[in-house]
């Protein structure tokens, strides 16, 4: 990787190079596998992720689907840092993923069947699972899978280890809003049943509603007033 | 320094335009005051909003980028300091009710008075509040019907005195809050319609709400949830007598030869210095960053920090911890329809019960699962990747839904706000350390109401239940009180029950910070309340002595 660090989007929607994406795409792949139903790779997860690292044109998408932002002053020096700090650990990731499975099984991760993928992945999930307590606090602290409906991150995903934050970015291209290069034809929202907006212009424009699956029954509150004892 | 002219000198200066402040600025403005409303971040329009988890959750499009702004947090006086984003709030014109659902109980005639009603708590700095419910019911009842805010009276048994019912009835129920009140109704317990900072009609011009699947944690772009963005800031500018300035950051206030507030030196988008002088200065900037603020002020006169002879400020900071148990039904819930938060709440445990072996209680209600997506959601047995994750999240997002409280965690002396010695922010002033220890009494609440929580999602009918106890404060729900706290006693508390300073006369602070403990509910429409509250105050006052007749 020559230009790992170079800065903008010389390779216009991209990052990776073809063995870097395709690395990428088998282990998102196994993060989110395939059954009867589509998994990462069919939802476009990696194309999620180089573009997201790509450079600073695809952080935001615009709130009514038109494009994506135009970053400015501190908040784009903000994100230029972010990015590139999310480069280096893509980029040494990816080569310690290499070096793992060459030494274990004589062949590049992405050459490996999915059996041994996924005793490499789960050789480089245990350092994060050993750092904490428990995988209930290893997943609090990654900060992709609060035990709990989170009310906010209070994890920051430059703080991550390559595993981690490889699951996190899966999981946000497999369900995020198609608008970002994943979730094609919203295999994530269909997954589990989420019926959502058929644009984010929808929502932008307050046509999206989700009355239709509110309570059928209504609730009589007059009633409710005589419960409860007083303390 | 500064090329640019120095401004007028106005009546008042407000330092931060979110819940609080845009209330003052809308009161002050509206009895006729000329204010300056400084705010640090951005002036966002209602059309710059959308659906976007990925945005608005994960990329921090809403919460403040911990690159530029971050906080330090250690878990007690002698743990390790850390850079962790410790309580965030949204920084810019409307604050944190720009992407809130809204949640806007009231407290009870209770909350004002737990030193006297549990007793003293070791370890703790239990204490009264200088005012009573009935000093605030007025002040409820404005900020709801100016809010249109959605809720039935008289329903909650625990419920204090109400002068007017809610502008608006209820929102429609949800199936999660239809479980809830099931599982209520099963128990004997009382709940009600959570009270939402949205319109179930028209009111005041604005068109009832579309219940989106994008709210808690979106901004609105329909304008149709209430914030102090939608109804306050449009208020207070109608006036014509509000110069609103965003992406204005507060360094410092100055003081004059007397010792009184001087000005507020502010650093512009140009990265230039400005002296904006006022007779009155209000901080509205949260209970951490108003803290941060007057000790970033330091002077010969004022050597550690702005009205803070009594060493008080920034101490006994207290902070909601969310948390929840969790059922999994086998009839779909859709946990995410009106963006999670269209609720049913209880106060059954909200009143403090000598029986429960804690002091105080607790506001519980049904809640969503994502945001609205599973990009930011689990379960505890749910592992990182593969298979088993994969059926997790198709079995359970459609099925399941939380009952979540708030630890209603109590003050300690050495829980505060501090200057950060190492870690500033990118305009290079000092972040705000947290010093956050769990006192026991929080832990037995947390385990007390999480396991009533799991009994009522049970009641409801739940095939499996999660019990996701809090083991310590994170600040996960933005909820900040106490470092300011007010009080009659000048070695006691910072503030005066008018929250104006003890030691400067010219000086109020609006915010959480002045609440003296952090209750058991939602703060925002008590914080809220409690401004209107103070600026009748201040421009009574204002009349009295400054336009004699």
């Amino acid at each position: 990787m020559a230009d790992s660090q170079a800065g903008g989007s010389s390779r216009g929607e991209r990052f990776f190079d073809a063995h870097q994406r395709a690395t990428i795409e088998a282990a998102m792949a196994r993060i989110i596998p395939a059954d009867d139903q589509p998994g990462a790779r069919e939802a476009g997860t990696v194309e999620f992720l180089d573009r997201y690292l790509s450079g600073l044109d695809f952080i935001y998408a615009k709130p009514d689907g038109s494009g994506f932002e135009k970053l400015e002053g501190k908040r784009a020096e903000a994100w230029q840092r972010r990015i590139a700090i999310l480069r280096a650990k893509y980029v040494e990731g990816i080569k310690e993923l290499d070096r793992t499975s060459q030494s274990r099984f004589g062949a590049d991760f992405v050459r490996l069947t999915t059996e041994q993928q996924d005793r490499i992945l789960a050789g480089t999930e245990r350092p994060t699972l050993q750092a904490e307590a428990g995988l209930e606090e290893a997943q609090a602290v990654a900060g992709f899978a609060p035990v709990e409906p989170a009310l906010q991150q209070t994890s920051t995903e430059i703080e991550l280890d390559f595993f981690p934050l490889l699951a996190l970015h899966t999981r946000q291209g497999f369900y995020a809003d198609p608008i970002y290069g994943g979730n094609k034809d919203r295999v994530g929202w269909k997954l589990i049943g989420f019926q959502g907006p058929a644009s984010l212009a929808e929502t932008h424009a307050g046509r999206f509603t989700t009355l239709p699956f509110f309570a059928e029954q209504p609730i009589d509150w007059e009633e409710q007033k005589h419960y409860g004892a007083k303390a | 320094m500064a090329q640019k002219r120095k401004p007028e000198r106005v009546d008042v200066a407000i330092i931060g335009a979110g819940a609080s402040g845009a209330t003052a600025a809308k009161v002050l403005t509206e009895r006729g005051m000329r204010v300056v409303a400084l705010e640090r971040g951005p002036w966002r329009k209602r059309e710059s909003f959308g659906g976007d988890e990925l945005a608005n959750v994960n990329r921090y499009n809403l919460w403040p980028d911990p690159i530029l702004n971050p906080r330090t947090y250690r878990a007690s006086t002698d743990a390790e300091t850390k850079v962790e984003m410790f309580c965030p709030v949204p920084q810019m014109v409307g604050g944190g009710t720009v992407h809130w659902q809204g949640w806007l109980p009231r407290f009870t005639e209770n909350d004002f008075k737990l030193r006297t009603i549990a007793g003293g708590l070791p370890g703790t700095t239990l204490v009264d509040w200088p005012i009573s419910y009935p000093d605030l019911e007025p002040y409820y009842t404005k900020v709801e019907w100016a809010f249109g805010v959605s809720g039935a009276g008289g329903v909650n048994r625990y419920e204090s005195f109400r002068s007017k019912d809610y502008p608006c009835p209820p929102l429609p129920p949800t199936r999660y809050s239809r479980k809830f009140y099931e599982g209520c109704r099963k128990l004997g317990y009382s709940c009600f319609p959570t009270p939402m900072a949205a319109l179930s009609r028209p009111h005041n011009g604005r068109p009832a709400t579309v219940q989106s699947a994008f709210a808690q944690q979106h901004g609105d772009p329909t304008g149709t949830r209430s914030s102090a963005l939608s109804v306050w800031i449009p208020d207070a500018l109608n006036t014509g007598r509000l110069d609103l300035r965003p992406d204005c950051y507060v360094h410092e206030i100055t003081v004059d030869g007397q010792g009184r507030a001087k000005s507020a030196v502010y650093q512009d988008a140009d990265g230039d210095f400005i002296d904006q002088e006022a007779d009155i200065f209000i901080l509205a900037c949260g209970a951490i960053e108003s803290a941060r603020l007057l000790l970033l002020s330091r002077s010969p006169r004022f050597p550690s920090g702005l009205a803070n002879g009594s060493d008080l400020v920034g101490r006994n900071a207290t902070f909601h911890e969310y948390s929840a148990a969790i059922g999994v039904f086998d009839d779909p819930i859709y946990a995410w329809a009106g963006g999670g938060y269209v609720a049913t709440s209880s106060y059954q445990f909200y009143e403090h019960d000598d029986q429960r072996g804690f002091v105080g209680g607790c506001h519980i209600a049904s809640a969503g699962v994502g945001i609205p997506l599973p990009i930011n959601w689990g379960v505890p047995d749910r592992p990182m990747w593969g298979l088993q994750a994969k059926q997790i999240d198709r079995d359970f997002y459609n099925h399941s839904f939380a009952i979540g409280m708030v630890v209603h965690d109590m003050p300690q002396h050495e829980n505060r706000v501090e200057l950060d010695d190492k870690v500033k922010d990118a305009w290079g002033l000092p972040v705000a350390r947290i010093t956050s220890k769990i006192h026991d009494n929080d832990l037995k609440m947390g385990r007390w109401v999480i396991d009533h929580n799991a009994e009522i999602l049970e009641a409801a009918g739940a095939k499996k239940v999660y019990r996701v106890y809090p083991k310590r404060i994170t600040g996960n729900c933005s909820h900040q009180h106490g470092t300011t706290r007010m009080g009659d006693d000048p070695n006691a508390s910072v503030l005066n029950k008018w929250c104006q300073a003890h030691e400067i006369d010219n000086l109020f602070v609006v915010d959480g910070g002045p609440f003296p403990t952090g209750t058991g509910a939602n703060p925002t429409l008590t914080i809220m309340a409690n401004a209107w509250r103070v600026s009748d105050y201040i421009a009574d006052r204002y009349d009295a002595e400054r336009k004699p007749q």
